[in-house]
């Protein structure tokens, strides 16, 4: 097992049975192709032992099927919802932040090809975030148990234990470009991130927390598709720094209760307050902002209270006519 | 954006002790910084976070007027009672300032810190730059996006505008700035904090080195509650003022005792103009008496071609800005 974990992108997969994996190597080649691509190494967890697999060896067996505990298997299994017999993969990066996690089809017997094309699709993801890709929060907040869990599998297959980088004193004063420990409330949910000063609470979300609800589009507080509230206020998360978020932050994915959408969201659906969406989050976060402060009561007192949020498509009078709607209803704040 | 060391000072001993060192600039809202970092125009090696100081309150004083901590953001100042009430004019200058999510970001003393929206200061690597880059040269000069350079305070050197609503309000309510700093606190009128470019546009304010605005009060006054602002942009919300006024009228009938006359969006300072004030003075209210005092307020403006309009406009602003103070528009 080559030496270093740290820093790099773990495909870590949960399988039941990992014989199928003896394929042609043509499959093996078009299964390191993805995973170079990825930049990545596959750690494949099943009944039948551990496996792990780099772009430039061959696939083995680190952990044989009698060392492994197979009730704490079960355990891990039930904790990440994967359910018996659906394989399933996780994409931890190498910031231990999940990107994402995908099923294979589960009535056909998994193949090489099935995780090289499900590889590619999530790939594909990891860079432009698809629909059918999306991170929940509770994968989202599972992702450090994972990295931790994917660390130990790893070391435990005998690889050479690299030290972990040095962690860069986050005393005040520190350094140009140094990490520090940043401690994140989003949505209910503390998050643990290593960032540097530079960071803006809005890439944080995006590229570290998985939660591209947030949308960017001008990066400098002109145009309000980055609008998540702060302790219930509207602000900017371009013009945050991470490092300086203080407080409950609530995006757009925080708004729903499970399935049932938030009153805002409902509003903007029933009144079409929208064309191409990529506004959206921005205009319903500032939209339940408005309702919060309380300010707004008129048509022309709300087009001035969400004049800090631009749509390209012109669904103004939607939005007006939304937010008009969710007042009317008593939305709570 | 350029790497950079972050530090929160717990106090405002360790404040001042992070301020003193070069390369570090203050924050606080973040809205001016951040953008203004993420241009290249501030490349700070350090950023100190004043958000730990206590300056967070808004304060009736024993003098009947108010006292606003650095650290107030400009929503809660807006939407203050005393404020809407007592202090009308500063009230309306900061909801016609920015967004709804920018107010509840922007601090009081980031906001009297505010640095210019001039096109040319912000496009680095490109326009000559004597606020940006000393000595370089002002592309402003040559015309260009003529719309937003002063008319007022200008230099040879330098005719960037002042953004800020809110300071124009300060200025026309006799506000005071306090200071703190190594060597001590210090109280500035708002009106002599803040100067004009002429040889050194680098220069914005009387603020020196690793001081800090730690709050703003505003006096009682009987001109402040009739008061107002009136502002005027390319669009109906969300943009800097091609013109905006801050009058206020202290009235005997119709009968105008005092005055106090702002302008913003024209000058390369929030500017007071002690002319139209002199001519208020003693006059019935009339739009004649505001026309003249608006024609004083202007009549050292030098325009560019392409911004002549802005004379007139400011003219008609503050007299609008007059006629709602004195409650007859």
């Amino acid at each position: 097992m080559p030496a270093t974990f740290a820093g790099q992108t773990v495909i870590l997969a949960f399988f039941e049975a990992c014989g199928w994996l003896h394929a042609s190597e043509e499959e093996y080649r078009a299964l390191r192709a993805e995973l170079r691509g990825l930049g990545a190494i596959l750690v494949i967890v099943s009944h039948d032992g551990l496996w792990s697999f780099r772009p430039d060896d061959d696939l083995e067996r680190c952990v044989p099927r009698d060392d492994l505990d197979l009730a704490q298997l079960d355990a891990l299994r039930e904790r990440y919802r994967v359910r018996a017999g659906v394989p399933s993969f996780f994409i931890i990066d190498g910031q231990s932040i999940l990107r994402g996690s995908r099923q294979l089809p589960a009535d056909a017997p998994p193949s090489i090809a099935m995780l090289v094309s499900a590889l590619s699709a999530a790939g594909r993801a990891v860079v432009t975030p698809a629909r059918d890709f999306s991170v929940s929060r509770r994968e989202v907040v599972l992702s450090s148990l994972l990295a931790v869990f994917a660390m130990a599998l790893v070391n435990a297959c005998g690889g050479t234990r690299e030290a972990a980088p040095p962690r860069v004193s986050s005393a005040p004063g520190g350094a140009s470009g140094t990490e520090l420990d940043v401690t994140l409330n989003i949505n209910g949910q503390t998050r643990q991130l290593r960032l540097e000063p530079r960071v803006s609470l809005l890439d944080a979300l995006r590229e570290r927390c998985g939660l591209t609800g947030t949308k960017k589009g001008c990066d400098h507080g002109q145009c309000g598709a980055c609008t998540v509230l702060i302790d219930g206020r509207r602000v900017h998360a371009c013009l945050t720094l991470a490092v300086m978020a203080r407080g409950k932050i609530t995006t757009i994915e925080g708004l729903a209760r499970g399935e049932q959408l938030h009153p805002m969201q409902a509003a903007f659906v029933e009144c079409d307050g929208l064309q191409c969406g990529y506004c959206t989050p921005g205009q319903i976060m500032s939209a339940v902002g408005l309702l919060r402060e309380g300010h707004a009561k008129t048509d022309d007192e709300v087009r001035e209270e969400m004049s800090g949020n631009i749509c390209r498509c012109g669904a103004y009078s939607n939005i007006v006519s939304a937010i008009q709607l969710a007042r009317g209803k008593g939305v709570p704040a | 954006m350029i790497p950079f060391g972050y530090t929160r000072p717990a106090d405002e001993a360790a404040a001042l002790q992070a301020g003193s060192t070069t390369g570090v600039a203050f924050i606080a809202g973040g809205t001016g910084m951040v953008d203004l970092m993420r241009l290249g125009v501030e490349a700070p090696g350090t950023l100190v976070d004043l958000n730990a100081m206590p300056w967070t309150k808004i304060e009736m004083t024993s003098d009947g007027g108010l006292s606003v901590g650095a650290l107030v953001k400009n929503t809660d100042l807006a939407w203050h009672p005393a404020v809407r009430e007592r202090y009308r004019v500063l009230s309306e200058a900061l909801l016609a300032g920015a967004s709804p999510q920018l107010r509840n970001m922007a601090t009081v003393g980031g906001n009297l810190l505010q640095r210019t929206r001039c096109a040319y200061f912000r496009d680095v690597g490109v326009s000559a730059c004597n606020k940006r880059t000393p000595g370089s040269g002002c592309a402003a000069l040559d015309g260009g996006f003529v719309r937003m350079h002063a008319v007022l305070g200008g230099s040879e050197h330098c005719i960037a505008l002042h953004p800020s609503d809110m300071c124009v309000a300060l200025v026309a309510l006799d506000a005071v700035v306090h200071v703190r700093g190594p060597r001590g606190d210090r109280s500035v009128p708002v009106g002599d904090f803040h100067v004009a470019p002429g040889a050194h546009p680098e220069v914005e304010s009387v603020l020196a080195r690793g001081e800090l605005v730690t709050g703003v009060s505003l006096p009682p006054a009987p001109f402040a509650a009739r008061s107002a602002y009136v502002k005027v942009r390319d669009r109906a919300s969300y943009a800097f003022a091609l013109a905006s006024a801050a009058a206020g009228l202290h009235l005997e009938g119709q009968v105008i005792r005092d005055a106090r006359v702002a302008l913003g969006g024209v000058a390369t300072k929030p500017w007071r103009s002690n002319e139209a004030e002199q001519l208020l003075r003693g006059q019935p209210m009339s739009r004649a008496v505001f026309e003249r005092a608006a024609a004083a307020a202007m009549k050292d403006a030098r325009t560019r071609p392409g911004n002549e309009f802005k004379v007139p406009l400011a003219q008609r602003v503050l007299v609008r800005a007059l006629e709602r103070a004195g409650g007859i528009a």
